[in-house]
């Protein structure tokens, strides 16, 4: 704070100290004239008068110590301007020391299985407890308490896997998060043409599609599609694409193909490496990597 | 007549003298705040809220969503783990009236942004327990189909330029423009996803 805020600061704070402390010996001095029955002659409301019985001693006394207290705290702690007391004492650095101490004991509880190579990590019960926790924290929110997902949100339950299943690739998304972006095909494909490809994506999933239609969108999704999802559609672990050829629908069914095909689809897994650290991370990876990995 | 009884009996002139007596704790604790430069000056990055953001700020005010969620990440281990970096002063210059508050049935919102994904805060939104079962949250669908108000922002723009907030002429005079077709959902989300971006995310 600036120089004339410091002495304000200062100046009030004393005098006001000082004026308390004269407040307390002037009145407790001074000698009100008294009538003969103890009262101080003021009345109020026709007959309700005032005694004047001393306050008690000891009630007086804490009124003092306050006073000794608040100087013993302006010592020590910061209060008065820019004098920062003579503890140093700050909050940011109470913070610090507590966030340091608690980061010490996480990895304490952590060293014991941290190490470990994934196939041993998902056999070791507490790694696996942690692990939970850290994903009902973070990542159920999207995913689901019991990870199978919602709509957009995908199931990390079962084997299907955008950005690969293997655990490394579990940690770099965790780590990195992930977008998926599905451009809009309707310049390219037009209306008629947007049918013949999701006829086609029906029928490599064995859906009811129309055949003719199917036979024509073949062509136009080896020129278009496959390109991210495979030439054989089974999709692409670099791209975030998915198979099209089981029957799951991360976006909810196969009615959507025509709109994804239309308009395009985004998909954004957002980054945690900013929120957890390397072993939280390690943890939650390891725990999703058990659910399909038992 | 004492002066004793003088201020005893006049109580005008006690509500005057207590209000001067008082005054003084304000002077003390408040008005040295106003100059200090961690208070008032922005952290490094922070950028007023676009018209996109502002708008969504008045949604997140006329909706009351202040009446559940906090602002402000206190400097506590466990916050810091949960939510991020601990809220710095410098953050909230921008935000007028600033949402810190202290009430929180739902989770503290300073540091969302970026935490979760459009798709996930618009379908949370209009329909909270189809994405978080147990959420006690009420949903608000009609943010969908609710035009943000382009003519209030532009005129919150130019109130906060006054203010000190940094906008030029232009950004105020292609507010509107960006602003057609936006939804009050979209609005909200893009509010949501600015928060508590300026700094680092985590505390480590």
């Amino acid at each position: 704070m600036s120089n004339f805020w410091h002495w304000t600061v200062i100046i009030v704070v004393i005098a006001h100290i000082v004026a308390y402390l004269w407040l307390l010996l002037a009145t407790s001095k001074k000698k009100v004239d008294k009538r003969e029955d103890n009262t101080t002659g003021h009345v109020w409301d026709d007959d309700l008068m005032e005694l004047d019985n001393p306050m008690p001693r000891w009630w007086l006394w804490l009124f003092v110590l306050t006073i000794v207290f608040s100087l013993g705290y302006l010592y020590l702690y910061p209060g008065l301007g820019n004098i920062k007391g003579s503890k140093e004492w700050t909050s940011v650095d109470e913070f610090k020391t507590a966030y340091e101490a608690n980061t010490e004991a996480r990895n304490r509880s952590f060293a014991g299985f941290i190490n470990k190579p994934i196939e041993e990590l998902i056999k070791d019960e507490n790694a696996m407890l942690i692990g939970k926790r850290i994903f009902s924290n973070n990542c159920a929110l999207c995913h689901g308490s019991d990870a199978a997902g919602a709509v957009g949100f995908p199931n990390l339950t079962d084997d299907d896997w955008n950005w690969g299943g293997e655990f490394d690739n579990i940690l770099t998304t965790i780590t990195g998060g992930r977008m998926g972006v599905m451009p809009a095909f309707a310049p390219a494909l037009g209306e008629e043409g947007t049918k013949q490809v999701a006829a086609y994506v029906r029928s490599l999933s064995g859906i009811d599609h129309d055949t003719s239609l199917a036979a024509e969108g073949e062509q136009k999704f080896g020129m278009f599609c496959a390109a991210c999802h495979g030439p054989d559609a089974k999709g692409n672990d670099m791209f975030g694409a998915p198979n099209l050829t089981d029957d799951i629908w991360l976006h909810g069914s196969h009615e959507i193909i025509e709109t994804a095909l239309y308009e395009g689809l985004n998909g954004n897994m957002p980054t945690q490496k900013d929120i957890l650290d390397e072993n939280r991370i390690k943890l939650v990876a390891a725990y999703v990597y058990s659910l399909s990995n038992q | 007549m004492s002066k004793h009884e003088k201020i005893e009996k006049n109580i005008g002139l006690m509500g005057v003298m207590v209000a001067v007596v008082i005054s003084f704790a304000g002077i003390i604790e408040i008005a040295p705040l106003m100059s200090q430069a961690s208070v008032v000056e922005p952290v490094p990055g922070l950028e007023p809220r676009n018209p996109l953001e502002l708008a969504g700020q008045n949604v997140y005010v006329s909706e009351g969503c202040y009446n559940c969620h906090s602002q402000q990440v206190r400097p506590f281990v466990d916050e810091t783990l949960r939510y991020g970096h601990y809220s710095v002063a410098g953050e909230s210059v921008y935000d007028r009236p600033f949402q810190w508050g202290s009430k929180r049935t739902g989770p503290d919102l300073a540091r969302v942004g970026g935490r979760y994904s459009n798709e996930w805060h618009e379908i949370h939104l209009m329909d909270p327990r189809s994405v978080v079962p147990t959420s006690n949250m009420p949903g608000y669908p009609w943010l969908a189909d609710t035009p943000v108000d382009i003519e209030q922002t532009v005129e919150s723009m130019k109130v906060l330029k006054m203010l000190g907030h940094p906008y030029s002429d232009d950004d105020i005079a292609n507010a509107a423009a960006s602003l057609t077709d936006k939804t009050q959902l979209d609005a909200l989300v893009a509010y949501l996803q600015d928060l508590g971006t300026a700094m680092p995310r985590s505390y480590q």
